[in-house]
């Protein structure tokens, strides 16, 4: 790791933080979308909440910045993927390689959702971190190769590699194949 | 949805992750991120994160929201260059706060088994009871204080209540919600804080190798000493209840593949060994005779306290993951599954998932639906409804539905009894408000 930046954040006395121009746009457009691809990655709420946040509270200090080069989204998940990279290496967030996967039920039944849900967040689950992390910006995301490499900080060959893994892992993982095609109502 | 270039397969997967993927339960405000600009030099920055890291994060996570927007004049953001990411935070304000050090209670520091006298000074500031959820049950919010504390962590002792808030152990009175102990503790994660006689037992360490629970006076907060468990195996990923007491004053810890049986005055007296894997939450029937563990794999097993034998096992399929929360009564045991805005509670008559009963609803909003029994009863709480029901048999004895604040869920968790009053956690992200509610009708259905 390079040497660390430090950037202040001055308050003004009452505490609160200068907002940046434009960031409150951005939270009300964006957080949505945001909130989801951190759910893909850690697989709950308040762990996608907590990354979101952490990426946007990062951002905050340089959005004046960001906004010039047209980036904070680009940035924004950046962090988001690298915060969550170094979640997974430091702490193990709880992923389970449990023998047992939740089966998918006949349809109709109103825990199709919720099992579609976990049926899909256990086969990611079991994906490396970095291919997870591929999957949720190439194909989540919508990013291009080029920009999944760039927030990743690899090369474009191997994020291709780490998505022709992920596809074959997760076409095998017990219920994705019928969710892929549809077979489960959303 | 861009799936130009994409190949079937991979347009497959992507049109998938859109349609599966949810939509979240609340959005995030620009106050919520601000609120963490402003916090990242708070109490929970003491260090404790990369140490205990691997107590849940859900509900970690979920409880920064409401994190503090501090006075500080100046916080210092450390950011990656090469990751772009916030790896460090440091302040010149807020010391942190050291675990086991002395309380600020009312009662003498120096002898921490002392009691309170009577009248004695509140830590906490005083809060005008308000009426919240359209006042179901009579509930009022008697204790909002911010940060408000964490939620899974309301336990209730004889004339008390305990709560753990981002950085503190406080100990509150019941009767108006005033803090009237509070000492400076960084616990691993939310579990609960456990009362065991005269002390309050809460999880300070959670790691590969061990368990460690510190011991404050029920009464002043002042320490009481510390249990280190050893870790047999591989920790449980999703601990979600590992520590809990028995009518016998021990304590029972997860640690690992094995539960420890703690006698708090002479450290682990005996190993159970739990060969089905890493344990994610324990109970001990109401008679100290049985105790029951859950394993990540969704088993629920039943051992001999006295002989630590392994008397009954059953397991479930199909229903979700993430088991825990577990509490017994004579007649079963409870707990729920799943996470977040999956999650949902169960009964499970004679501790046979075999005959699993669906208890509850799935809870929104990030918040939990762990089942409680107090005051003769369990109660079930969440987003939807808010009931007791009969400990032994699951049978509904009174249910009122939780409104909204115009369309965002409010939330309680962890119904506790005691001094004869009901309180519970409760929330409400749109008004942004949280804390200690009193409910203060409840049906006399409810009363055990």
């Amino acid at each position: 790791m390079r040497l660390l930046e430090v950037l202040p954040v001055t308050l003004p006395a009452d505490g609160s933080p200068v907002e940046p121009a434009g960031f409150r746009d951005f939270v009300q457009a964006r957080s949505n979308a945001l909130l989801r691809s951190g759910w893909l990655l850690t697989g709950d709420w308040p762990s996608a909440e907590d990354l979101v946040q952490t990426a946007l509270a990062a951002a905050w200090p340089r959005w004046d910045t960001l906004v010039r080069q047209d980036a904070p989204e680009v940035y924004v998940r950046k962090i988001m993927v690298n915060t969550w990279l170094r979640w997974r290496k430091r702490r193990w967030n709880g992923e389970v390689a449990t023998a047992r996967l939740p089966e998918l039920r006949a349809y109709g039944d109103v825990f199709a959702q919720v099992d579609a849900r976990q049926a899909l967040i256990a086969a990611l689950d079991r994906l490396p971190a970095r291919q997870r992390a591929v999957v949720v910006l190439r194909y989540f995301a919508d990013q291009t190769e080029a920009q999944t490499a760039a927030a990743m900080g690899c090369s474009v060959g191997a994020v291709k590699s780490h998505a022709s893994k992920a596809l074959a892992r997760l076409r095998d993982a017990p219920g994705l194949s019928e969710l892929m095609t549809g077979g489960v109502a959303s | 949805m861009n799936t130009e270039g994409l190949t079937r397969q991979e347009r497959q997967l992507a049109e998938m992750l859109h349609r599966v993927t949810p939509e979240p339960p609340r959005g995030l405000s620009t106050e919520d991120v601000a609120a963490r600009v402003a916090s990242q030099a708070g109490p929970r920055q003491a260090g404790s994160h990369q140490r205990h890291a691997r107590l849940s994060p859900a509900n970690r996570g979920w409880t920064r929201k409401w994190a503090p927007v501090l006075a500080a004049a100046s916080v210092f953001v450390v950011i990656s260059v090469s990751a772009g990411a916030v790896v460090g935070l440091t302040s010149h304000h807020s010391p942190a706060p050291v675990r086991g050090s002395r309380p600020t209670s009312t009662g003498p520091a120096s002898s921490p088994a002392s009691s309170p006298s009577p009248g004695q000074t509140s830590v906490g500031p005083s809060f005008a009871p308000k009426t919240v959820a359209g006042g179901i049950w009579g509930t009022e919010l008697i204790n909002h204080q911010k940060p408000p504390f964490t939620q899974d962590t309301l336990a209730g002792g004889a004339d008390s209540l305990y709560t753990l808030a981002p950085g503190y152990l406080d100990r509150i009175k019941p009767a108006t919600g005033q803090v009237v102990a509070r000492v400076p503790f960084e616990a691993a994660g939310t579990e609960p804080p456990v009362v065991a006689g005269g002390t309050v037992w809460v999880v300070s360490s959670y790691t590969d190798t061990d368990v460690v629970l510190e011991g404050f006076s029920s009464q002043t907060l002042a320490s009481a000493g510390s249990v280190r468990v050893p870790v047999t195996g591989q920790l449980a990923g999703t601990p979600s209840g590992v520590i809990t007491s028995g009518p016998d004053g021990h304590l029972y810890v997860a640690a690992g593949s094995a539960v420890a049986v703690v006698d708090p005055g002479h450290g682990v007296i005996k190993t159970i060994p739990v060969s089905a894997g890493p344990v994610s939450s324990v109970a001990v029937s109401p008679d100290g005779a049985k105790l029951y563990v859950s394993t990540g794999s969704f088993e629920l097993l039943t051992y001999d306290v006295a002989t630590g034998a392994n008397t009954g096992s059953s397991s479930a399929q199909g229903i979700g993951s993430f088991i825990g929360n577990l509490v017994a009564t004579a007649g079963g045991v409870w707990g729920t599954v799943g996470v977040g805005m999956s999650e949902w509670t169960w009964f499970a008559p004679n501790a046979n998932l075999d005959q699993l009963i669906r208890a509850s609803q799935a809870v929104g909003a990030g918040a939990d639906s762990v089942p409680t029994y107090s005051g003769g009863v369990v109660w079930l709480a969440g987003s939807t409804t808010l009931e007791c029901v009969n400990p032994d048999t699951g049978q509904k004895l009174a249910s009122v539905a939780i409104p909204t604040d115009s369309g965002v869920l409010e939330h309680f968790g962890r119904v506790t009894v005691t001094g004869g009053g009901v309180y519970a956690y409760y929330s409400d992200a749109k008004a942004n408000l949280a804390g200690l509610a009193a409910l203060t009708d409840t049906p006399a259905a409810c009363s055990g």
